[in-house]
């Protein structure tokens, strides 16, 4: 099996350009809820303003556009280059969310291009019917490749295939995955200590497995998936526009042009109302979900390293204040009800011996040595299932402090627009308060606001994923088990060249569009 | 059934790629060379005409890298053994290829919002980078296509279990099939800018395309009689497939074509010659992009039923194919369906940017 202090190298690595594609992501959600704004309030002024604004923000947009391609080329390489045996899940569970995406990505590009050459040569009406089918897709891309991710970070149509090992986790939905085969692709990984990847890299390995998986659709058919999709949707709107506030009021620091702050309310409303929605509503049942179907994950939010009471806590997660919240002292317990219970137990049980083992590998082309496989068939389920509680126990005190300044970003975020409204809007009494402690500030509150957002979206981002930790796929797969098989991959070179590349474009990327902003702003 | 299905439309979608991406990358030359000779012979319009030819390669650019993107999820989605073979034996030219991508999007981009911004001179240089970016790409990929040609690397590893990183770069098909590529796509980058420039009725930009296009031309031809050859010793399936078998006609109709073309060229030449610019000269983008798209065709399509050709066999497109869930032959019929109708939007878009000329490069008029 690969290095494990390597994995986690090259895991950093793909956050790290996940992370910049996000940046880039949010912008290519949330400017153009900013930009159709400026476009309805040039069709109805017909102030030229408007859509010098319009089209200021629509250069930005179109670097950000050629940014995200690229970090999301990046990413897809990742994937299948150094997450390689993921394959076989882009193609069963990822397959038709991918499918999908293919065509929201063409038709998102197709139209962004359209939009971009003709804003200012055709009416305002046409360019923001134009946008606004671009940024449907846009956001359709953002539904299936959630969709994906959220079946790593709940693997709908398994069951209770991760329970069988893991009795803590709940069931999947039903299975429609064929279990027989699931764990026997397990089984050969444990025994032959390889990754994924050498399986899947065989000519004829898929037509001897055959079907795996019977409803290719199950990916989006989950409670999960859907509270996963409103919540980091409305996440990268909300980022995308408060960066664009935050550049305009910049804007309106340097020139105090009465007009950027027309600019700001032609959009604002739409961010305030996914700021006092977004963290509050949308992340009650995301949180939900979390508590559902990610029960480590939750425990690691909440620091429970033992059950402990929280009443608040309680009456949030379970709807019942006197509900403890579970800790890891609980799921130790239950893997202790494995008892002696073997692997090879749990592989009988199901009907497969060790020589089905045997046979099988042969088939896919990889060798077991007899020993380890004895050794792998005698392991206790107990000691698997709590060594790889203590991998995710490790984590505890970075996801617990993760979420909580991640909550820390929202309530910043939460209260700086609401802020921003009454200095914006001169609300009754709020605004007198604001204006005494703030002040006519509007750079510094949106700037505060875009803060707590990024703050909150990022660590968010870095929960969800952290959080699923010790796997990948959650309960079934270890990065470890779906590294490449090419060494090249894990090498201290390789790792910091990408890494290296991905800072100088992620970085030089956010540079360029600021330069863009502010001084080559015009595509005429 | 559903194999086929795939593997056409893996290679439709290739053709839609080759297709913009021979026209990115030999535009991408010819824009950084005429935006040199901009500076330093202090000429207006060689600047102009650069920016011209930048202006299609920016357009041209964003598609193919999509269909780019839609060729790697196809491959994963549909033929998940070949491309976990594939992203195992030839890391290397797929990092290779993923660093010319990383510099290519960039180098564009600062290419575009620095003209006029920086010094001539950098932004020359910039240019060049640019363009040289475009030459790297294909240098990976070229080599994935070679191997399932001519499989050098994966034959060394299933026989030894060893990844050698730099293997598919001994192949002697590979230098033939990349040499023929780059030529082509610059031939095809010359041909694409005079017939854009004899719409204007440009004759100094006719003249430039036509030069370069020619230039090209030959160089492909040879290249091309080259990797023919190549493909007899160390491909005879496909070589057979193209010289005597079902792509026959197509090969014998590429080489009408590549006759069509030459007269076209001699018409435009001539037509220069006498200060004037050939109607017949705005053909020669569309007569050199189908040479490029029969090529292809030829080259992938001539494998078949071999996803992988040894010699005068090879492992079958179903070795290597997705059986781990149910595809309906429908729904990849639609998707392709959906995805070309997306080109009709992306040419109403390219005509609003090239023909009515609505996207303007940020190199104002006070450029040197």
């Amino acid at each position: 099996m690969a290095d494990v202090v390597s994995v986690s190298a090259l895991l950093a690595l793909s956050s790290l350009g996940i992370y910049f594609h996000s940046v880039f992501v949010s912008i290519t959600l949330g400017f153009p809820i900013a930009i159709m704004g400026l476009l309805y309030r040039y069709s109805k002024t017909g102030e030229q303003f408007y859509l010098s604004s319009a089209k200021k923000m629509t250069a930005v947009l179109a670097v950000n556009f050629a940014l995200g391609a690229i970090t999301g080329t990046l990413v897809e390489f990742g994937l299948v280059q150094a997450w390689t045996g993921t394959i076989i899940a882009i193609s069963s569970f990822a397959f038709l969310p991918l499918t999908f995406e293919l065509i929201a990505f063409i038709w998102e590009i197709a139209t962004l291009v359209l939009f971009i050459v003709t804003l200012g040569k055709i009416s305002p009406a046409k360019s923001f019917v134009i946008l606004f089918i671009y940024w449907v897709f846009a956001a359709l891309s953002g539904v299936l490749i959630t969709t994906v991710n959220s079946w790593l970070v709940a693997p709908w149509g398994t069951g209770a295939v991760p329970a069988a090992i893991y009795p803590f986790m709940p069931e999947f939905g039903d299975a429609v995955v064929d279990v027989q085969k699931l764990v026997l692709i397990k089984a050969i990984l444990l025994a032959s200590g390889e990754p994924l990847h050498v399986i899947l890299q065989n000519p004829e390995v898929s037509s001897k497995l055959g079907i795996i998986l019977s409803e290719p659709a199950v990916a989006f058919n989950t409670p999960y998936n859907l509270w996963s999709i409103v919540h980091n949707l409305t996440a990268a709107f909300i980022v995308g526009m408060s960066v664009a506030l935050a550049g305009w009021m910049f804007a309106y620091s340097r020139r105090k042009d009465e007009r950027y702050l027309s600019i700001a309310k032609s959009f604002f409303p739409v961010l305030l109302l996914l700021l006092l929605i977004q963290p509050t509503l949308f992340g009650h049942f995301m949180g939900e979900q979390v508590v559902n179907y990610n029960p480590t994950k939750f425990a690691m939010m909440e620091n429970a390293r033992e059950s402990y009471s929280n009443p608040l806590v309680a009456i949030i997660a379970y709807g019942d204040p006197n509900h403890l919240i579970v800790g890891f002292d609980k799921f130790k317990a239950d893997c202790d009800k494995h008892g002696n219970a073997t692997v090879g137990d749990l592989l009988n049980s199901i009907g497969i011996a060790k020589n089905d083992i045997v046979s099988a590998s042969k088939a896919v082309g990889v060798s077991i040595e007899a020993e380890r496989l004895e050794s792998t068939l005698r392991l206790k389920l107990r000691d698997v299932c709590i060594a790889d509680l203590k991998k995710a126990e490790e984590r505890i005190a970075i996801v617990h402090a993760m979420y909580y300044t991640k909550i820390g970003g929202g309530i910043l975020a939460l209260a700086a627009v609401i802020a921003f409204a009454s200095v914006l809007y001169r609300i009754p009494v709020l605004s007198s308060v604001v204006l005494r402690i703030m002040g006519e500030r509007y750079f510094l509150i949106s700037l505060l606001t875009a803060a707590g957002a990024v703050i909150s979206s990022a660590l968010g981002w870095a929960v969800r994923e952290v959080g699923r930790k010790p796997w990948t796929v959650y309960g079934l797969l270890s990065p470890e088990e779906l590294v490449n098989a090419n060494s090249i991959v894990l090498s201290p070179v390789f790792i910091s060249f990408m890494a290296l590349v991905i800072l100088v474009i992620g970085t030089g990327g956010i540079v360029a569009m600021i330069i863009v902003s502010r001084r080559f702003g015009v595509i005429k | 059934m559903i194999e086929a299905i795939g593997f056409y439309g893996m290679g439709l979608s290739l053709l839609v790629h080759v297709i913009f991406v021979s026209i990115t990358i030999g535009v991408g030359l010819i824009t950084a060379i005429y935006r040199w000779y901009g500076y330093k012979r202090n000429d207006r319009y060689y600047e102009n005409f650069a920016k011209k030819g930048f202006r299609l390669m920016v357009i041209s650019e964003l598609f193919s890298g999509v269909w780019g993107t839609i060729i790697t999820v196809f491959l994963a989605g549909l033929f998940p053994a070949l491309m976990a073979l594939a992203t195992n034996v030839l890391f290397v030219p797929l990092l290779i290829a993923l660093i010319g991508i990383m510099i290519r999007i960039p180098s564009i981009a600062i290419f575009w919002y620095t003209w006029n911004k920086v010094s001539p001179k950098i932004h020359s240089y910039i240019g060049f980078v640019m363009a040289a970016s475009g030459f790297l790409i294909p240098f990976g990929f070229r080599a994935v296509f070679s191997e399932i040609n001519y499989p050098v690397a994966i034959a060394s590893y299933i026989s030894t279990g060893i990844v050698s990183p730099f293997e598919a770069f001994i192949s002697p098909l590979f230098w033939v099939f990349y040499a023929h590529t780059v030529f082509s796509a610059l031939s095809v980058g010359g041909f694409v800018i005079a017939s854009l420039m004899s719409i204007e009725d440009d004759i100094r930009g006719v003249e430039i395309g036509i030069k370069y296009g020619f230039v090209f031309f030959i160089l492909n031809f040879l290249f091309g009689m080259f990797y023919w050859l190549f493909l007899g010793s160390f491909s005879p399936y496909i070589y057979n497939a193209v010289t005597v078998g079902t792509y026959a006609p197509l090969f014998v109709l590429k080489l009408l074509l590549i006759f069509l073309l030459f007269f076209i060229v001699v018409n435009a030449n001539s037509a220069i010659l006498s200060g004037k610019v050939h109607q017949h000269t705005k053909y020669a983008a569309p007569v050199s992009l189908l040479i490029a798209v029969i090529g292809e065709f030829m080259n992938g399509g001539a494998r078949y039923p071999y996803m992988v050709v040894l010699g005068s066999e090879g492992i079958e497109i179903s070795s290597f194919f997705n059986y781990y869930i149910h595809i309906p032959e429908y729904l990849l019929l639609v998707l392709i369906a959906v995805l070309l109708a997306a080109i009709v939007v992306f040419l109403l878009a390219a005509s609003y940017a090239l023909i009515k000329r609505y996207l303007d490069i940020p190199v104002a008029e006070e450029a040197s």
